[in-house]
């Protein structure tokens, strides 16, 4: 069974923060997709460490850290331009 | 700041976030909770605006949306206790777990929290406490950046 409220909570606050990530277009620093890609690997390979929190049994994953990086990504995209 | 600082900050910044967030939600399982949460949140953003400078950090916080997350978190945290007033007559009942079987069940259920503990309204509340720590914090410091470079425009350093 997953447990929902880590699953929502973390999203929130993600898609709250990663609205307000905005590239400046005129640094010339870009961060792009490549970015991001690297960034989910490195955050499953943290979660997993991680661990779920005690008495979670649902997976073997911190499932408000996955969530909380789902969140900034879709915030960013949809509101963060 | 140096490019590979310039690089290296805004990823790693997203990851000091994300595991803020995850102290926020462990807060009634684990060491950690809003404000320590909000605390790591608002390291990331000054993280950036460290690096990168207030006009070009990635991270954006505008006056308009600090204001609105801050207010959202104190009248979350104000409605959390005045539902537990007005339902079982006590500010901040806990009314997911209702240790007192005084709250009808549905409004028991609706306060719950959906995990394995079914801690009530503690999520919720380290919830809108870290809203409002990651805002105050970032505040500050926004705000001092911000005055030095108002600053620049008043010191007139001949005279020094």
């Amino acid at each position: 069974m997953v447990y929902v409220g880590p699953l929502v909570l973390g999203f929130i606050i993600g898609f709250i923060l990663g609205t307000r990530i905005k590239q400046n277009p005129e640094s010339k620093l870009k961060f792009g997709a490549s970015v991001f890609v690297v960034l989910i690997i490195v955050a499953i390979l943290m979660a997993y460490q991680l661990g779920p929190f005690p008495y979670y049994t649902d997976s073997p994953f911190a499932n408000g850290f996955l969530a909380a990086l789902a969140g900034i990504i879709v915030g960013k995209l949809t509101l963060g331009r | 700041m140096s490019t590979i600082l310039k690089i290296f900050v805004f990823p790693a910044s997203i990851i000091i976030m994300c595991y803020g967030v995850l102290t926020i939600l462990g807060g009634h399982i684990t060491p950690g909770g809003g404000f320590q949460g909000g605390a790591m949140i608002a390291a990331g953003i000054i993280f950036c605006l460290v690096v990168y400078g207030l006009d070009e950090s990635p991270i954006k916080l505008s006056h308009d949306f600090m204001a609105g997350l801050e207010s959202a978190g104190a009248l979350g945290y104000v409605f959390l206790g005045l539902a537990g007033l007005f339902t079982s007559g006590f500010f901040l009942y806990n009314l997911g777990t209702d240790l007192y079987h005084i709250v009808p069940p549905a409004i028991s259920a609706a306060f719950n929290y959906p995990d394995a503990l079914h801690a009530g309204i503690i999520p919720y509340l380290n919830f809108v406490v870290g809203l409002k720590v990651l805002v105050g914090l970032s505040a500050v410091v926004i705000t001092f950046m911000g005055v030095k470079g108002i600053g620049k425009d008043y010191i007139d350093d001949e005279e020094i």
